[in-house]
């Protein structure tokens, strides 16, 4: 699977940006860039050339599940593999999420370990 | 019949006999007459005194609810407000810093790990390599396939030295970038102490008016989500951890 795909990770919180895109460099994926909400990373997905995203909920702005609803309606992105990274854990919001096209949902806090299971899973799905 | 009706009855009666009283002349009868017109006065003044007094206490009592209130609203709000935006900026500031430090570390500890395996392989290859003979010329070709390890080994010690060193620092430093919790707990603390006073003032208040407060929520679009779940806060069925997100999931079908 190629190690090239350039991820877009939206997260309000740097920190969160910082520990996320560590991860991805162990993985061996180093083509990261961050956006902090969704009204910034919409643009930048829309400009092309990003190849994952993945995304926090609860954002100022536009929250994550709203990203994602205008990714889904988008022609040309309405096919990227699509991970949530969310402290949101309501059953209800998980099948919402679920409902408007995500295709992982991981709960913060979170490992290395799961991280690394679900985009082995989404990359490796055949999608 | 009518309060006043009654009254009428009752005051009548002391009335007439006042003014018999007077007519006749009779002091003693003159004054009964007035002390038992007093008398049935005094119940209806004393309970109009203590309403009087009640309304004072409540309104004094409203006051000072109100300005606590104020005061509240007025300083310690904006205070608190401030306070735990500083919060935000010292665990912001923590967890850069222990991720700078995570960072400068993990190439230290991949160099060090590197070098060694290297190294190992070197050691590896010099007890297998092939005999190079015996007598002195085989003690020297032996020296001689040796001498790179050993250079090896000199430059590896002093740089695996210096970087456990910076390591051990830098793990000290994300030691004490962990202190913020002290320093971000008072101040959290001393901002529910304030949510409890503000709650209690509240509720005093609202007892006080006998006004019914109904419950209402702030109409934020679920779409926003909630936040981390908080024990005892979060309300509704919550997935306990990832596997019960991916077993929600699979549920339906993903």
């Amino acid at each position: 699977m190629s190690k090239d795909l350039k991820f877009l990770v939206v997260d309000d919180f740097s920190t969160m940006r910082r520990i996320i895109k560590n991860l991805l460099h162990d993985l061996g994926y180093p083509n990261v860039a961050e956006a902090d909400d969704g009204k910034t990373a919409l643009p930048m997905l829309q400009a092309g050339g990003f190849d994952f995203l993945i995304t926090d909920w609860n954002m100022p702005g536009m929250p994550g599940l709203e990203l994602i609803k205008a990714v889904r309606a988008d022609a040309k992105l309405a096919k990227m593999p699509v991970l949530m990274l969310t402290a949101e854990a309501k059953r209800e919001q998980i099948i919402e999420a679920a409902q408007a096209g995500v295709n992982g949902y991981v709960i913060k806090p979170f490992t290395a370990e799961t991280l690394k299971e679900k985009l082995d899973k989404i990359l490796g799905g055949g999608k | 019949m009518s309060n006043f009706q009654v009254m009428k009855l009752e005051y009548g009666a002391c009335v007439d006999a006042l003014s018999e009283a007077l007519r006749a002349g009779d002091e003693t009868a003159f004054f009964t007459a007035v002390d038992h017109i007093v008398r049935m006065r005094e119940p209806a003044t004393l309970t109009e005194i203590r309403r009087l007094t009640g309304d004072l206490q409540k309104a004094l009592e409203r006051f000072s609810i109100e300005s606590r209130l104020a005061d509240i609203a007025e300083n310690e709000i904006p205070d608190a407000k401030t306070s735990l935006a500083h919060v935000i900026k010292m665990t912001d500031d923590a967890a850069h810093r222990t991720l700078d430090l995570v960072e400068q570390s993990g190439p230290l500890a991949e160099r060090t790990g590197r070098e060694a395996a290297a190294l190992i392989d070197s050691l590896k290859a010099y007890r297998e390599r092939p005999s190079g003979g015996s007598g002195f010329e085989g003690a020297v070709r032996s020296i001689d396939a040796f001498l790179p390890v050993v250079r090896a080994v000199e430059a590896f010690l002093p740089a695996a030295r210096t970087d456990s060193d910076t390591i051990r620092r830098n793990l000290a430093d994300v030691l004490l970038a962990q202190g913020y919790q002290d320093l971000t707990g008072q101040i959290i603390r001393s901002v529910i102490k304030l949510v409890v006073e503000l709650e209690e003032t509240l509720a005093n208040l609202t007892k006080l008016s006998g006004d019914i407060v109904e419950h209402t929520t702030l109409g934020e679009s679920p779409d926003k989500g909630h936040g981390p779940v908080v024990p005892g806060v979060t309300r509704g069925e919550v997935a306990s951890g990832q596997t019960d997100v991916d077993e929600l999931l699979s549920g339906l079908g993903m």
